[in-house]
């Protein structure tokens, strides 16, 4: 069949993924093992070509741009996968409630739902970062959670909504069980692929979404993230200068980690869900992508 | 027509709830929001200012509920305060200027990637399976897995610094004046393609992928099949059985993608320093200009309202079921 050689593709693409995260998971983590410098601190001329002693260069007031990325990557990572979590629970939990109960709770949710859904998420997000002001990356990480989880709740409901006719949960009703019980331990267990897939998409969200407010200044100058290296670096006119390294090493790893993640959401969707070996399942995935938004 | 009413309906509550965030924000700070505005935005503002500061969020004499009346009804007749950076200039003057610089680089691009994507959606879908499937589904992973941050960035670092082929911010030749002439109009072109190029890599991977699995839905369907044993051209199939059918689902995701051009438009602005609203918006967060800001949340809301429902009523129109419903 023609389609063989494209299903092996992808599951080398799976693998890719995995290997991508855990390669940039790896390198945070030993940061302080891989570079002797201070991530703030500065340590060499300005704007600075790479070189042995800073091999991506430095910035405009002399900092190491390797030290800045592998530091970065640290904050990118854990706010990436802190919001991705709180956007996936608020959705399921949100989703399973009005998919599960119907009626009135069920309007009233979608009814938030959809709302939300039409509001365009950037715009807001940046609206409540500005009162906010410099916000950390938790805030920024929890603004997120708070306003980023229509579309998994849309998902979540309408897959409810075919669970919920199987009888495991007829028969789990019949035997008196409480409500929240049937959610948490008949439903939940039966839409684990569908959170999988939320919660990577959530993550790629979150984490181009805080790159993108930092970089428009939203964020505090003073964390070292990719964000906020892509704001001082446009900031000090890094391109017009001829400083290239100090723009663009954010840049590919922002973009190498997107790509890591993209490709791990494949390797998700197959090990959770062998039924779904159709094109369908691309387009779910970049339909979550992109519903909130997901790639600015 | 009872669903088009509908959907006017819940965009109005959209709206008015988006206008409502605009109303609490400021009252959720600490302290006096309009002194805070004020003190931040510099000594250099005329005393009056802070009485147009205070009409903008609605702080007027009277209960919460009466403030928040006051405020709605100024912002339905058209009116949302004035700028601080720009004083005395009203936000909706300073807005206005730029949002049709926006909507011209979102619609543009808009159309050219659905196109360009459909088309390469429908190929890759027919020929599933071949090296241009592959191409195109990679290449789509890869180009919507990247921020619009990194691939404007990119673009303007290679087309425009290094080579030098195109102009690397604003949206014309500032030394042209604004007019229907041949020569301003090519510059606003020349001055165009770079934010435009960005923002096509951006969007064009979702619509391919969206088109592709459609097709690829449809084409097991007993009719695309009849359509095959009648004998009709594959070309023919192709187009006229199966990507007729295809498309109405793929124009249903047009209206998500819009918050996606909006978000990567905005972007996309600053980075090539391109007049519109993100732009003004980067502007505006740099000077703490409160009112710009909540006004351009209005503006882009509305933006994406309209646009939905001007997907709504396409989706109507191709979709004959909804039209007699």
């Amino acid at each position: 069949m023609k389609t063989q050689p494209f299903g092996l593709i992808r599951n080398r693409k799976a693998l890719v993924g995995v290997a991508i995260i855990a390669f940039i998971l790896l390198v945070a983590i030993a940061a302080p093992l891989l570079t002797p410098y201070d991530p703030g601190a500065r340590v060499g001329r300005p704007h600075q070509a790479p070189s042995l002693a800073h091999w991506l260069g430095t910035t405009r007031i002399g900092q190491d741009v390797f030290t800045r990325l592998i530091y970065g990557a640290r904050t990118s990572l854990a706010v990436g996968f802190g919001a991705g979590l709180l956007i996936t629970i608020v959705g399921t939990a949100l989703g399973i409630l009005a998919g599960y109960r119907g009626g009135k709770v069920d309007e009233v949710i979608s009814f938030f739902t959809n709302m939300v859904l039409v509001v365009p998420n950037l715009p807001l997000l940046l609206v409540l970062a500005a009162f906010i002001g410099q916000a950390n990356p938790w805030v920024i990480a929890l603004i997120l959670g708070g306003t980023s989880w229509a579309w998994g709740a849309r998902v979540t409901r309408a897959e409810t909504l075919s669970v919920k006719q199987k009888d495991y949960v007829k028969s789990a009703e019949m035997m008196g069980e409480p409500r929240w019980r049937i959610m948490t331990f008949e439903i939940f267990p039966n839409l684990i692929s569908i959170v999988g897939i939320n919660f990577i998409g959530s993550v790629i969200f979150a984490i181009i979404t805080q790159a993108t407010l930092e970089f428009l200044g939203l964020g505090d100058p003073k964390v070292v993230s990719w964000g906020t290296m892509l704001y001082a670096a446009q900031k000090a006119s890094a391109l017009s200068v001829g400083a290239w390294w100090d723009i663009l090493t954010p840049c590919f790893a922002l973009a190498f980690l997107g790509i890591g993640l993209s490709l791990l959401n494949f390797a998700v969707d197959e090990i959770a869900n062998p039924r779904l070996r159709t094109g369908n399942r691309l387009g779910r995935w970049s339909a979550l992508i992109r519903s909130g938004e997901g790639r600015l | 027509m009872a669903f088009l009413l509908r959907r006017l309906c819940f965009y109005l509550a959209a709206f008015v709830a988006a206008a409502t965030i605009n109303f609490f924000l400021p009252r959720l700070m600490p302290g006096d929001p309009v002194q805070i505005m004020f003190s931040s935005a510099g000594a250099e503002l005329p005393p009056e200012s802070l009485q147009a500061l205070k009409l903008t969020f609605g702080f007027v004499d009277g209960p919460l509920w009466q403030q928040y009346l006051t405020y709605l009804g100024s912002i339905f007749s058209g009116d949302l305060g004035r700028s601080i950076k720009y004083f005395p200039l009203p936000v909706s003057t300073v807005l206005g200027n730029a949002l049709v610089w926006t909507v011209g680089l979102m619609g543009t691009a808009t159309i050219i990637s659905f196109t360009l994507g459909t088309f390469l959606g429908i190929l890759a879908a027919w020929r599933r399976g071949s090296l241009f499937d592959v191409i195109v589904s990679v290449g789509a992973i890869f180009a919507t897995s990247v921020p619009a941050v990194v691939t404007s960035l990119i673009v303007v670092f290679f087309f425009g610094f290094t080579l030098n082929w195109f102009p690397t911010g604003y949206a014309a030749d500032p030394a042209l004046d604004p007019a229907f002439t041949l020569q301003y109009l090519g510059s606003v072109l020349y001055h165009g393609i770079l934010p435009m190029l960005t923002l096509c890599t951006v969007l064009t991977g979702g619509f391919a992928v969206t088109m592709r699995n459609n097709m690829i839905n449809l084409l097991g369907e007993d009719y695309i099949v009849m359509a095959r044993a009648k004998g009709l051209s594959d070309g023919h199939v192709m187009l006229w059985y199966a990507a007729r059918n295809a498309l109405l689902p793929t124009v249903s995701s047009l209206a998500i993608a819009i918050g996606t051009v909006l978000g990567g438009s905005l972007v996309t602005e600053v980075v090539f320093n391109y007049p519109g609203l993100g732009n003004i918006l980067y502007q505006a967060i740099l000077a703490r200009d409160y009112p710009v800001i909540q006004g351009q949340l209005l503006i882009m809301t509305a933006t994406m309202l309209v646009a939905n429902f001007i997907v709504d009523v396409s989706y109507v129109l191709l979709d004959p079921r909804l039209k007699r419903a």
